[in-house]
């Protein structure tokens, strides 16, 4: 029998976190980030009312959905584009699927979706028999790797400049002579640029679907998004219900707000509004337009308003570079499309609280992800209320609701209480004595396994506590 | 309304969703309204010297900005940058006032306009004009209308000629004007761009060019 996504998520985080190359790759790599983001930061006069502000205009977005959807798609339609709405990932695969089949599709260039990795598009594609090319560096280097992304916003952040050196020289057929990033990217160019112009169909996702003008906003550094958009004579965006805002000028904060969040820029090379497809007297551009809206259990988490404004989620992957979990678990652990304290959140809600609720324990409830999300979500109390339904659902263990019935009689009985702490620094004091600290018969096996071993009190705090007060 | 019709017998799923969508916000969610609406003075410092801070901002952004007086030193300019490059036909949209200045400056180039179709790919530069320029960001402006969506991606130089009436202090200020004037009606794409093409995706380690182009140079010109 496979393990459970819980039992995968213990054996890869402990591998992981003992993994201490692994470490080291990913603190550099948000050290950067770090020092990116405080200078980011700076250069916006009150980070505070800029979060504010992102969060009042995703509100105002999520809880009039209905209307500023049907505004986007009303706007795009006029101009002869097509707009899909798709209840899950089986009908957004099969539309898309059949638009290439329908139109003679035999290559697709795709630029970074998250999206698309959530309904598992590339796959369905292929089956096709349909080449995909996925065209963001890091996201062609982890589709070299038949891997998922590592981290939503640097897909290849867990991997060194050697290793993509090998793997280019393994997997492209042609000679590489160095592992300068630079010499790299020039490669990977070379190769993409002939998808670029063979690919009949380019896939894109969207950042935002603004109402008010119909078009779709994408922002990227490397213009494989542009190309995707430009060249091809079909344009297919894949997104989520949740990503519609209001106004065009609502770019002109949230384009800086995603930007420095995101890697510390001032604002992203290339903020790409499209509208639909090429127009009479356009030098260039695609044909066909085509939008699919998916929803995938998204209308089902806007019925909780408790936990509703997850939807706001810009996915700038801010709570993910902070988060001490995720620093020492890493992306792939988490066996899921989101990961970090977004996705411990998020996946639930789309996959089934009884197979993730363990993410909503894969937090120390710090709140380091709440203070920097920039629209503001309550991150770590929605892990808690995530902790809470699943055990109103009776999604917990007979084992674990007998163990926190013995904890809770324990905490009611104080002599009941102190005779587990008694025992259990017995046994601690037999354990140690006998050298097995770290051992399967340690009781503290789980801490003292990769630690130096907890030290043993003299006395129980109770005897301390008693001590103290007569002396004084 | 036939359209509506079609669109329900085509996508069963369209009027589910919004069904649910409509059931879910039923119940409103409890917001404590804030003291006061942020304004964008308060999050943006105001842009003082429009000019002066463009500049800075294309230093920031990687990107050239080199101010000239009229167009034969922008014409000048612009020889000087394309002599730079490798043989090889370059991309001009098609305006008349591109064609005078492109003609003073690469007498003899092989050249392709933008009113013959889309760039090709051997191009080694694209010659373009700007809707705006963007002081707060260092950014420029682009449309449909400024020679197509590849003229500012396929070609690893992009030249943009532009003067100095055509700058505005800040994002807000473009979009706005975007928004009124119905831009994005008029043109299928718009972009705005803030310097040269770039990944950090290895090790994060900056890398200028990826994609696109490697070079972004604003030739500024201080009169009409």
């Amino acid at each position: 029998m496979s393990a459970t996504a819980a039992q995968r998520f213990l054996q890869d985080a402990a591998v992981k976190s003992a993994d201490l190359m692994h470490r080291e790759v990913i603190r550099r790599g948000m050290d950067s980030y770090d020092a990116a983001h405080l200078k980011g930061r700076a250069r916006i006069k009150d980070w505070e009312a800029a979060r504010q502000r992102c969060q009042e205009i995703k509100r105002e977005a999520i809880n009039h959905l209905d209307r500023y959807l049907l505004q986007f798609e009303e706007k795009v339609a006029a101009r002869g584009g097509h707009v899909f709405w798709a209840a899950n990932s089986e009908e957004a695969c099969a539309y898309v699927k059949n638009l290439a089949t329908r139109l003679n599709v035999k290559t697709v260039v795709k630029s970074k979706s998250m999206v698309t990795e959530e309904i598992h598009l590339g796959t369905a594609l292929e089956k096709a028999g349909i080449k995909v090319w996925e065209t963001d560096f890091g996201e062609f280097i982890v589709q070299l790797r038949e891997e998922g992304p590592y981290h939503i916003v640097t897909p290849a952040m867990h991997l060194l400049r050697g290793q993509i050196a090998t793997l280019f020289q393994e997997k492209l057929g042609q000679k590489i002579e160095s592992d300068d990033p630079a010499y790299l990217m020039a490669v990977a160019r070379r190769v993409l640029r002939e998808a670029f112009f063979s690919a009949e169909m380019g896939i894109s996702g969207a950042n935002f679907l603004v109402a008010d003008a119909g078009v779709i906003a994408i922002s990227t550094n490397e213009g494989n998004g542009r190309l995707c958009t430009s060249i091809p004579r079909i344009h297919v965006v894949v997104t989520g219900i949740e990503k519609v805002i209001p106004r065009l000028e609502d770019l002109a904060v949230l384009w800086p707000v995603l930007a420095t969040s995101g890697t510390g820029q001032g604002i992203t090379t290339y903020g790409t509004l499209i509208g639909g497809a090429r127009q009479s007297g356009e030098a260039d551009g695609p044909e066909e337009f085509h939008v699919v809206l998916v929803d995938n259990g998204r209308s089902q988490l806007l019925a909780d308003p408790e936990q509703r404004e997850v939807l706001h989620c810009i996915r700038c992957g801010a709570c993910l570079n902070i988060c001490p979990v995720f620093r020492h678990v890493g992306g792939h652990t988490y066996g899921t499309t989101y990961p970090g304290p977004i996705g411990s959140v998020l996946t639930p809600h789309l996959n089934g609280i009884k197979e993730f609720k363990h993410l909503s324990y894969a937090s120390s409830l710090c709140g380091a992800c709440t203070s920097v999300c920039p629209v503001k979500i309550d991150l770590h109390h929605h892990l808690l209320q995530n902790r809470r339904n699943a055990t109103e659902a009776g999604a917990t263990k007979a084992s674990e609701r007998l163990m926190f019935r013995a904890w809770r009689h324990a905490m009611l009985h104080p002599r009941i209480y102190a005779l587990g702490g008694w025992s259990m620094r017995k046994a601690l004091r037999i354990a140690y004595g006998l050298g097995l600290q770290g051992s399967i018969l340690d009781p503290m096996r789980v801490w003292n396994r990769y630690r130096s071993p907890v030290p043993l009190p003299a006395e129980s705090f109770r005897a301390r506590w008693r001590r103290d007060r007569a002396a004084n | 309304m036939p359209q509506t019709d079609r669109a329900q017998s085509e996508n069963p799923s369209r009027e589910q969703i919004l069904q649910r969508i409509r059931a879910g916000l039923r119940t409103p969610v409890k917001v404590e309204e804030p003291a006061a609406t942020t304004s964008d003075r308060m999050i943006f410092e105001p842009i003082q010297n429009p000019l002066e801070r463009f500049q800075q901002e294309c230093i920031a952004n990687l990107m050239e900005c080199a101010l000239t007086a009229d167009s034969t030193a922008s014409a000048r300019h612009l020889a000087d940058v394309l002599q730079s490059l490798p043989e090889g036909e370059i991309f001009v949209q098609d305006d008349p006032s591109l064609r005078r200045v492109v003609e003073l400056a690469a007498p003899g180039r092989a050249i392709r306009w933008s009113s013959q179709g889309a760039p090709s790919e051997a191009s080694q530069a694209t010659v373009t004009l700007a809707e705006a320029l963007i002081a707060q960001t260092g950014s420029i402006l682009v449309t449909a209308s400024c020679g197509g969506r590849g003229a500012s991606v396929i070609a690893p130089c992009h030249i943009v000629y532009a003067t100095i009436p055509q700058l505005v202090p800040d994002l807000a200020t473009a979009l706005g004007r975007a928004s009124r004037e119905q831009t994005l009606d008029h043109n299928s794409f718009a972009c705005v761009i803030s310097g040269s093409s770039r990944t950090a995706d290895i090790e994060k380690i900056l890398v200028q060019g990826a994609h696109g182009p490697r070079r972004l140079v604003v030739i500024l010109q201080t009169e009409r």
